[in-house]
């Protein structure tokens, strides 16, 4: 997607209920800006977001991806977030040797209380995908 | 007493006196060169076994199929007894219906060639048994990994060399038939509803399939090959697994089907798990 003639990166964020979506919310309600880049779904636990979700949505055509949760300790589910971080650990180097930029995919833990840490990581990834460009590896171009 | 006569002699004795209703193992395959499961419920028929560097197949791939027969007796190599560990680990097998029938191997043939993940094997002997066939072999000074010179090339060049290798891909799903970890009732590849991976064979639903399989490979594939050695495209599936097998290797320390205590290691973590990736 372009604006006035720039790239701006289309980036879905898979945001864990209890931390990072209440992250966002505080953000939003505190007035802290950021770039209008995401497009946020929610999801109970970051170990619910299974790896599929963030190739798909490379597929689909979003440019980059991001994923946030609680920080390591404050699970709501006690260690949902531990056992998501190794299959993240495992994805995003997959990614990489696979050539697709990890700059595509994001991770982040965000408290709730974290509002102007939820803007500082949009803003962010916001720029390194950007950078990147337009994603075109893994996009299925009937979709995009 | 020779090997194989070993093996048919233990077959039959199984079988009549110590109540093991199938012994799996392998037969010589329709044409020369090759062999091929087989599946011995009858005293009388295990002359068929045999065993040498034709028989590629990892057999634990059938354990979760028949396991319901009753007791099983498996002739296991050393990455077969890892996908045996493997498939206990994750509770598909019950250590007690089991007999393990070890066997050292020497390396597996295709086409006169040592098969490219023997050419890396660190287990030829069966890591886990309850009796030897035979004698146990040397143990092996694995080759540099093949994944080496791979790993030199620019991102984009291993992008468009993975790709046109998958692109040809057509999906047949031997690859998943043949391996051991693939035991679910429903794989992601045919789940309609919600539908996860597209059905055609565009790159891009290749791509997703392959880097999804190596997903769920991680911490559990064993680098048999007989994924690769299945495939009639000749794509090589190895080098997904190589690399997963490397990372949770060289993060979590953990090596797929060498402790039946441990979970998977994806199943498990860590708290001091590295996190430099995670801002
Ligand atoms: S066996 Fe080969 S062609 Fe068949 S699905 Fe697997 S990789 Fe594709
Ligand atoms: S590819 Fe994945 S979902 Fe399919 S059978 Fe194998 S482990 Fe299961
Ligand atoms: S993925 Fe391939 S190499 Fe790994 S255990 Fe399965 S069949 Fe063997």
């Amino acid at each position: 997607m372009t604006a006035g003639g720039e790239f701006s990166p289309k980036i879905v964020a898979f945001l864990c209920n209890w931390c990072s979506y209440a992250g966002a919310d505080l953000a939003g309600i505190s007035r802290i800006q950021y770039p209008p880049s995401i497009r946020v779904i929610r999801v109970p636990c970051s170990g619910r977001v299974d790896p599929f979700y963030i190739l798909k949505a490379l597929q689909s055509g979003a440019d980059g991806v991001l994923i946030s949760g609680c920080h390591p300790g404050d699970c709501h589910y006690l260690t949902g977030n531990y056992v998501a971080r190794r299959r993240f650990a495992v994805l995003n180097d997959l990614l990489g040797f696979a050539g697709i930029d990890p700059g595509r995919v994001s991770f982040s833990w965000v408290s709730a209380a974290e509002g102007e840490r939820f803007a500082e990581v949009v803003r962010e990834v916001t720029e390194k995908v950007r950078l990147l460009g337009p994603n075109r590896k893994l996009l299925k171009e009937e979709v995009a | 007493m020779s090997r194989e006569d070993q093996l048919r002699r233990r077959a039959k004795e199984l079988l009549t006196k110590e109540g093991v209703v199938m012994v799996i193992g392998y037969r010589a395959g329709k044409r020369p060169g090759t062999a091929t499961p087989a599946f011995v419920t009858r005293p009388e028929d295990a002359d068929v076994l045999v065993f040498d560097d034709r028989c590629g197949t990892n057999l634990a791939a059938y354990l979760p199929r028949v396991k319901h027969r009753g007791k099983i007796a498996i002739v296991a190599k050393g990455c077969d007894s890892r996908s045996v560990v493997a498939l206990l680990k994750e509770k598909q097998v019950d250590r007690g219906g089991l007999v393990i029938l070890g066997v050292g191997c020497d390396g597996v043939k295709e086409q006169g060639r040592l098969s490219d993940s023997c050419t890396t094997c660190i287990h030829p002997n069966p890591v886990i048994c309850d009796e030897m066939i035979g004698e146990k072999v040397a143990e092996r000074t694995p080759a540099p990994d093949p994944l080496d010179d791979f790993e030199r090339l620019s991102p984009d060049e291993r992008w468009q060399a993975l790709m046109t290798d998958v692109s040809r891909c057509i999906r047949c799903y031997a690859c998943r038939q043949v391996c051991p970890n693939c035991y679910c009732p429903t794989c992601f590849v045919d789940a309609s509803s919600p539908q996860w991976v597209g059905k055609t064979t565009a790159g891009s639903d290749n791509m997703m399939f392959h880097l999804m399989r190596a997903m769920h490979m991680a911490g559990r594939c064993v680098e048999c090959g007989s994924c690769s050695r299945g495939c009639p495209m000749g794509i090589d599936l190895m080098k997904f697994n190589r690399r997963v097998a490397k990372v949770v290797k060289e993060r979590f320390g953990a090596v797929a089907g060498l402790n039946p205590e441990e979970l998977p290691a994806l199943a498990a973590f860590d708290p001091s798990d590295k996190q430099e990736f995670i801002r």
